[in-house]
């Protein structure tokens, strides 16, 4: 019923903006709607790189190259060929560039798609950076856009850029398409698909244990960022009607970081609220740079202080309010509707090698983290890995789920080899796993979490998610994966907190999460990385059920590190001891406790 | 292409080279202790310009006090951009320091507008460093090319000296592997940082002073391209690594020089070289010629 009822107040909200947008003109001067059209424009270049930084993680600094782009593209393709003839004094233009028309709408799609293309083109090289060198990476990309538009003046004019570009960007259409970008982007945002991009953002390696190709959803974010990009820039260009490469150097992005910034990064709200504060007040500081008159008192403008006064606050909000505006909320009708939280019900529910690990051997560089590790688990087992710290337990984890490609030696899974494969792939074979530092997707809710997990297993495209009324599986996968997600949150005990978010679960809750986030893959293997660690004896007492509980209810089988002696002895059917890398012994828990090599290895020589 | 010119290039490209190493080692420190692209360095580095323009030109001052004067001037300020931007955000996410140091670059750069005001302004220079000397073969050099990367290396082989001989050294690559146990080791971090900060300071001061004498002029935007490039200079030679931030400068310095020398149809592009060879070593050795692996722990 809330969905309905904010559906009618969404629709009564655009109408009512469109009916001032349609009395603008007569009500507004130019100065009022210049600024009216730049919010529009400026949302959408927030939202492209919220898309890419906010959301998705990915720190870009290069949206100036692609704006620039978009407004070159979609600048030569509305300009008549007699402007054009006009234009091109030092050079010939290209002939065939001459001739070139295209309406305007159209020429901003292809404005969107030929930026997108571009972003495609650099994301597969520099995406596999991260952090601070994408950055750096994205921004030597925009300068050398910019380098390229100043040096190929038979193609775009040089430096003296382009002129008389006709004023297509009317407020309809900067709103239309605002409209538009905002539609797609919520519906896909509040898709699975949203909340894959939000996992990879807050932990990119428990993502791809979920089986999420990261890089590939890293890539289609930042091509769709780039197509904003693009847009933004045409509808830019054809408001102004004049564009050259200086327009589009790094303060252009920096322009639009700060409105990210101070509405909040993650947050589509945050962006729109940003835009409008951002752009009116970069208008509005014009003042200070402008002589001013008051009676007799003449008061000479100060050229720099507005930016002056904007990097200021920039710096004021970034160290007095991080999180921006609205952080990562949206706004959401239901804010004027007190309501009680509805508790979300659930109920509750049912010999072959599994995997094969070979003569595999490990090496960084010199150092050997596992030599020669060879054994095997039959279905249903429960299997331990124990060793004192740094016997290469984690090491021989990491290898089996994907993250570290062994130095020689095979590992078989289900009768496969999956010696090369990357976590994801590994995942999708059907193991998964959890982390000694628990690592799960802590701004996301608990129920986000579990679907992340879920995603592997949905048929529908990510494109499709842009427009779930059309591709209505997108709706239909969507609410299954949600109403499996809490029925395992209910199987673990978790339900009451389906709606939390997720760092702000207890300690022991959120173990339980992270395994119930690697259920939803629906694996057939699950390794567990020190699940008792930081648990009273109660606890891990509890553990112990819950474990055996897991292998019967989910017809698992389990690979274990572990250092709480009680937990292993009580839980495994069978151990292997690694110490330093080497593997010193085998056997049933009453062999293992009896081995002198192990107690050796714990303890010290002598101490057997 | 003679001899003589040849070697004009050559010299050319070393003090450029030693310019952009020397902003490059302060890039290289900050980032290799708080892992923060300190976007603002390359606009002390304009300061450190400004500064010694006011106290020789403006002032008048002798030149040797008027550098010095000028390094303490610039130290301080890049100790206030420590203390004010980014300490305040020590335990927050590292993006937020980093939009920090956008801000305060872009403050610095404007400031710069409106105190200086946007107009270049011509650096006179001392004849001395001018006056061209006659070497065998007709090779002719200017002192000024011979001074720059001299300064230079001599500061960067001090630098080093206090990094691998004294215990303030051994403080900082403590820090870089791991601040929470440098610490716990009775360190006092903020001070080490603080010195970081300052020296790094210090050596772009120095360089803005060469690059004014060099162009001869100063303007606020200055230090924008320089500082992008000389970060790009710390990233190739391997960001962290102090020899690695002079190389990687050395090198940036010649491939400008010498790809416009010998091919001049490319001087249109002679900026986008270093965005260039940034991408290439990210693609191919994303630690640089002498980084160490960082690793994430899973």
């Amino acid at each position: 019923m809330h969905r309905v009822r904010n559906l009618i107040l969404t629709i009564i909200a655009v109408v009512l903006f469109a009916f001032f947008l349609d009395k603008a003109p007569d009500i507004l001067n130019g100065y009022w709607q210049r600024i009216l059209n730049l919010i529009a424009i400026n949302a959408i270049l927030a939202l492209s790189l919220n898309l890419i930084y906010g959301i998705t993680g990915m720190f870009s600094l290069g949206h100036a190259g692609f704006m620039a782009i978009g407004a070159y593209v979609s600048a030569l393709l509305v300009l008549t060929p007699a402007q054009k003839n006009a234009m091109w004094i030092l050079e010939d233009i290209y002939p065939w560039l001459l001739n070139v028309n295209a309406p305007f709408v159209v020429s901003l799609v292809i404005a969107g798609v030929i930026a997108a293309f571009f972003g495609l083109l650099v994301a597969l090289p520099v995406l596999r950076l991260g952090g601070d060198y994408l950055g750096i990476a994205t921004l030597g990309f925009a300068e050398i856009i910019r380098i390229l538009i100043t040096n190929t003046a038979r193609l775009t004019n040089g430096s003296l850029g382009l002129k008389g570009i006709p004023a297509h960007t009317t407020l309809f259409m900067s709103w239309g398409c605002l409209g538009v970008v905002l539609l797609c982007m919520v519906c896909m945002l509040r898709s699975n698909f949203g909340g894959v991009l939000r996992a990879v953002r807050d932990d990119e390696v428990a993502a791809r244990m979920m089986g999420i190709n990261t890089f590939k959803v890293k890539v289609i974010a930042f091509t769709l960022g780039c197509f904003g990009g693009g847009l933004g820039g045409a509808l830019m260009g054809n408001l102004i009607t004049t564009i050259d490469p200086r327009m589009f150097m790094i303060t252009q992005t920096y322009n639009i970081l700060m409105i990210i910034v101070v509405g909040g990064l993650g947050s589509v709200t945050g962006s729109l609220i940003g835009s409008v504060l951002v752009t009116t007040m970069l208008e509005w500081l014009r003042i200070v740079e402008n002589p001013i008159t008051i009676g007799s008192i003449n008061i000479p403008g100060i050229p720099g202080m507005r930016m002056v006064i904007f990097s200021l606050l920039l710096i004021i909000v970034i160290i007095f309010r991080r999180e921006g505006i609205m952080g990562m909320r949206e706004f959401s009708w239901d804010i004027f509707f007190p309501q009680a939280k509805a508790k979300p019900k659930a109920e509750p529910h049912e010999s072959d090698t599994v995997l094969e690990v070979r003569d595999v051997m490990l090496k960084f560089g010199g150092l050997t983290a596992i030599d020669t590790l060879s054994f095997d688990i039959k279905h249903g087992q429960i299997m331990g890995l124990i060793g004192p710290n740094g016997a290469g337990k984690t090491s021989a984890f990491n290898v089996i789920s994907g993250f570290y490609k062994p130095t020689s030696g095979s590992i078989k899974f289900l009768g496969r080899s999956i010696g090369g494969l990357s976590p994801d792939e590994v995942c999708k074979a059907g193991m998964s796993r959890t982390f000694q530092n628990i690592r799960l997707f802590g701004h996301e809710t608990v129920l986000q979490n579990v679907m992340t997990g879920a995603r592997i297993r949905q048929g529908y495209h990510w494109w499709m998610s842009l427009l779930p009324f059309v591709f209505t599986d997108v709706l239909r996968e969507d609410a299954a994966v949600r109403a499996q997600a809490l029925d395992l949150l209910g199987q673990l005990g978790l339900a009451e907190f389906a709606e939390e978010q997720a760092s702000s679960l207890p300690y022991g809750a959120q173990r339980r999460l992270e395994i119930a986030r690697a259920l939803a893959t629906r694996p057939k293997f699950l390794l567990l990385d020190e699940p008792a660690a930081g648990m009273n004896p109660q606890e891990s007492e509890e553990l112990l059920q819950f474990i055996r509980r897991l292998r019967d209810e989910f017809d698992l089988t389990i690979l274990l590190i572990e250092h709480d002696m009680k937990v292993v002895m009580n839980v495994c059917d069978y151990i292997h001891v690694l110490d330093q890398g080497v593997h010193i012994a085998q056997g049933t828990p009453d062999e293992i406790k009896a081995n002198p090599r192990v107690i050796e290895a714990y303890l010290g020589k002598g101490a057997a | 292409m003679n001899l003589n010119i040849f070697i004009q290039h050559f010299i050319n490209a070393l003090s450029l080279g030693s310019l952009y190493g020397l902003v490059a080692v302060g890039y290289t420190m900050v980032y290799g202790i708080l892992r923060l692209i300190n976007f603002a360095h390359g606009d002390i580095f304009m300061l450190g310009a400004y500064f010694v323009y006011f106290a020789t030109i403006v002032y008048k001052l002798p030149w040797a006090v008027g550098v010095v004067t000028a390094i303490i001037l610039t130290t301080i300020c890049g100790l206030l951009v420590d203390r004010i931007a980014y300490k305040p955000l020590r335990e927050a996410p590292r993006i937020s320091a980093l939009i920090s140091a956008i801000g305060v670059s872009f403050f610095i750069e404007n400031f710069a507008v409106v105190v200086f005001t946007g107009m270049p302004r011509p650096v006179v220079q001392p004849p001395i460093l001018m006056k061209p000397i006659e070497l065998s073969g007709g090779v002719r050099l200017i002192p000024l090319g011979i001074l720059v990367p001299v300064v230079s290396f001599v500061l960067v082989g001090a630098l080093l000296w206090l990094l691998y001989r004294t215990k303030p050294g051994l403080a900082m690559r403590a820090i870089s592997f791991d601040i929470e146990a440098t610490r716990m080791m009775g360190v006092s971090v903020n001070k080490i940082i603080a010195l970081a900060f300052g020296l790094g300071s210090a050596l772009a001061a120095v360089a803005g002073i060469m690059w004014a004498l060099r162009y001869p002029r100063v303007e606020p935007f200055m230090g924008m391209t320089p500082g992008i490039k000389a970060f790009i200079a710390a990233v190739f030679g391997g960001i962290g690594s102090v020899p690695g931030a002079m190389i990687g400068g050395l090198i940036l310095g010649f491939v400008e020089i010498m790809s416009v020398a010998f091919f001049p149809t490319l001087s249109g592009y002679k900026d986008a070289f270093a965005f260039l060879l940034l991408i290439m070593i990210l693609l191919f050795r994303p630690t640089g010629l002498l980084g160490e692996k960082l690793e994430d722990k899973i």
